[in-house]
């Protein structure tokens, strides 16, 4: 009870009174204007659906492929998800398999298995994994594609020329991150303890393949953090400066799919419908915020993981509410548009236009809660072991992070410990 | 506008940059401090179109930033694709986050340690243009620490070499 009441608290109006038309982009009763410009890439062949896996071998003939490079980790070798996809390889060589990928990637670890890919021969790369695996796949594929061996020479955003193409084919294993739709790939500097962003088109795999048998067996708890990390990534793309047309279809179909399968995919597991469809909402999110970016959800989460280890998907699903409501106020239009397919039309109809923001805000805090009841999945900070005597370092990452350019509003320090302690849940 | 025009524009901006980095190094502390974070030795570029003006600096402690000539691989490249789109940015028709959104320019080097040189950069948007140009191209306009008459009259008389 003392959770409900306190996230009501949160949905009090800004603390400087203001609502709305102060921020430049704030609505002005007729929509925030198009974006005079906009760029939108997408080349990934999609392959999603039933038996998806099988065609494999068949995707890695036409990319003409002999001896791939297969990327994993440890437990999808032990749970046998690494089995299935080595067995649609039918009789088709393979150059190296590599499974000690750690959950949270860095720079040396890629550095490394790119060494490996040489030393073996190898002509291609299939990547199975969650967001860390296919991260990594893709600063290995830079790396050849490149003709370099460190990765830190080739830092930067849409600055890189088409090097050697390198066949990638990305499996995601938790519908989340949504790596396999990206041109972004966050990957940890161990010396500097922060994560760094390398945003270059040359990182959109060849093909992607979604196939509900390579998440089923994910665990509840995981399911719904992974889950709450798709919804963010739309909910940010249809809010940030760099939103266009075609990212909004993309955002909003997601949650469309993340409303009505989420909860199932956590209850049932099993239900390869549900587990497909959260499949299909992780690579549309993130096809949505390779074009238009994230905010300041993102920099905050990329910094609590960078400073204090916090799980990607936890730290959205904490971040969240707080990051609507710091937006709110140039954002109102947005998040009022959002409601429809976050809550269904009935719930939008019925909610008077000017209460929409925040009863979509109410929609993402009711979510959260029954993921909570269900998973144990934190929703504060203090629940997830946060020591906020680390906040002011996490701000200075979060304030370098280069999600801060193109959120909706000014993002401060100030700002970013008044998110912190608002997530801390005191 | 011809291209030439645009570009004379851009080199002149730039020459104002420096000099207002410069001046506000020294007059506004919230640009010291983002200055004095970067790396010792820092170096970065901002290259206005292909063939177009360019500008080079390099941290230092104590002018906060010297100019490089003859700079040939900086740490941070800010490279615009075109003359045009840095003259969006130069004359304060379109705000640097903007520019970034709208894909005007590429970035060679560490996005991480770009971020402060883009705060700095609003800082200075909000001092050398008038209100109205400030509140439309940035999201939140910071106070001003001095007038902005006072700071172009600083970087008429500041010198750079
Ligand atoms: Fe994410």
């Amino acid at each position: 009870m003392a959770g409900q009441r306190r996230q009501e608290k949160w949905l009090q109006p800004d603390r400087d009174g203001k609502e709305s038309g102060c921020g430049r982009a704030a609505g002005n009763g007729d929509g925030r204007q198009m974006t005079p410009y906009f760029e939108f890439t997408n080349p990934t062949k999609l392959c999603s659906g039933k038996g998806a896996v099988d065609n494999l071998a068949y995707e890695l003939q036409i990319l003409g492929v002999q001896h791939p490079m297969i990327l994993s980790d440890a437990v999808l070798e032990k749970i046998g998800t690494l089995r299935v996809v080595l067995q649609a390889l039918g009789d088709r060589k393979i150059g190296r398999i590599f499974t000690d990928i750690p959950r949270d990637s860095s720079v040396e670890v890629v550095n490394r298995i790119a060494q490996e890919y040489r030393d073996y021969g190898c002509d291609g790369i299939v990547a199975l994994g969650g967001g860390s695996v296919l991260d990594t796949a893709k600063g290995v594929r830079l790396l050849i594609g490149q003709g370099s061996d460190n990765l830190l020479d080739l830092m930067g955003c849409e600055c890189l020329p088409q090097g050697e193409h390198i066949p990638f084919l990305a499996i995601p294993t938790t519908a989340g991150t949504g790596s396999e739709a990206t041109a972004v790939a966050v990957i940890r500097n161990t010396e500097r303890n922060i994560k760094m962003e390398y945003i270059s088109q040359q990182l959109m795999p060849d093909v992607a393949i979604l196939d509900a048998r390579m998440t089923q067996t994910l665990p509840p708890r995981i399911t719904a953090s992974t889950g709450m990390d798709t919804l963010c990534h739309a909910i940010e793309a249809y809010s940030c400066m760099q939103k266009n047309p075609l990212s909004d279809a993309y955002a909003v179909a997601a949650i469309e799919l993340v409303r009505g399968n989420l909860m199932k995919a956590v209850c049932c597991g099993r239900s390869r419908k549900a587990r497909l469809a959260m499949a299909n909402a992780s690579f549309l999110a993130g096809a949505a915020f390779s074009n238009s970016m994230v905010g300041v959800v993102h920099a905050v989460g990329h910094a609590l993981g960078g400073v204090c280890h916090i799980a990607h998907g936890d730290a959205m699903n904490i971040l969240l509410p707080a990051g609507m409501i710091f937006n709110r106020k140039v954002c109102r239009e947005e998040y009022a548009g959002l409601l429809l397919y976050l809550a269904g039309p009935e719930v939008y109809v019925q909610t008077p236009k000017e209460k929409r923001a925040d009863r979509a805000i109410t929609e993402v805090l009711r979510l959260r809660r029954r993921l909570h009841q269900l998973t144990g999945l934190p929703l504060t900070l203090k629940e997830a072991g946060v020591d906020p005597a680390k906040f002011p370092e996490v701000a200075g990452v979060a304030l370098n992070d280069g999600a801060v350019i193109v959120n909706p509003r000014q993002v401060t320090y100030e700002s970013v410990i008044r998110i912190l302690e608002m997530c801390y849940g005191e | 506008m011809k291209n030439e025009m645009m570009n004379q524009m851009n080199r002149l901006v730039l020459a104002v940059l420096l000099r207002g980095l410069r001046v506000l190094y020294r007059s506004d502390d919230r640009v010291r401090a983002e200055m004095d974070s970067w790396r010792k030795g820092l170096t970065l570029k901002l290259v206005c179109g292909p063939g177009g003006a360019a500008l080079a600096v390099r941290q230092d402690d104590a002018c906060g930033v010297v100019q490089v000539r003859r700079a040939q691989r900086t740490d941070i490249t800010m490279r615009f694709k075109s003359v045009s789109g840095a003259f969006q940015v130069l004359s304060g028709q379109v705000g640097i986050s903007d520019a970034y959104a709208r894909h005007l320019f590429a970035l060679e080097g560490d996005i991480y340690q770009t971020m402060s040189f883009v705060r700095c950069v609003e800082y200075i948007e909000a001092y050398l243009f008038p209100g109205f140009m400030a509140r439309r191209i940035l999201r939140e306009v910071p106070e001003k620490k001095l007038s902005s008459l006072r700071v172009y009259a600083l970087a008429a008389v500041e010198r750079v070499r």
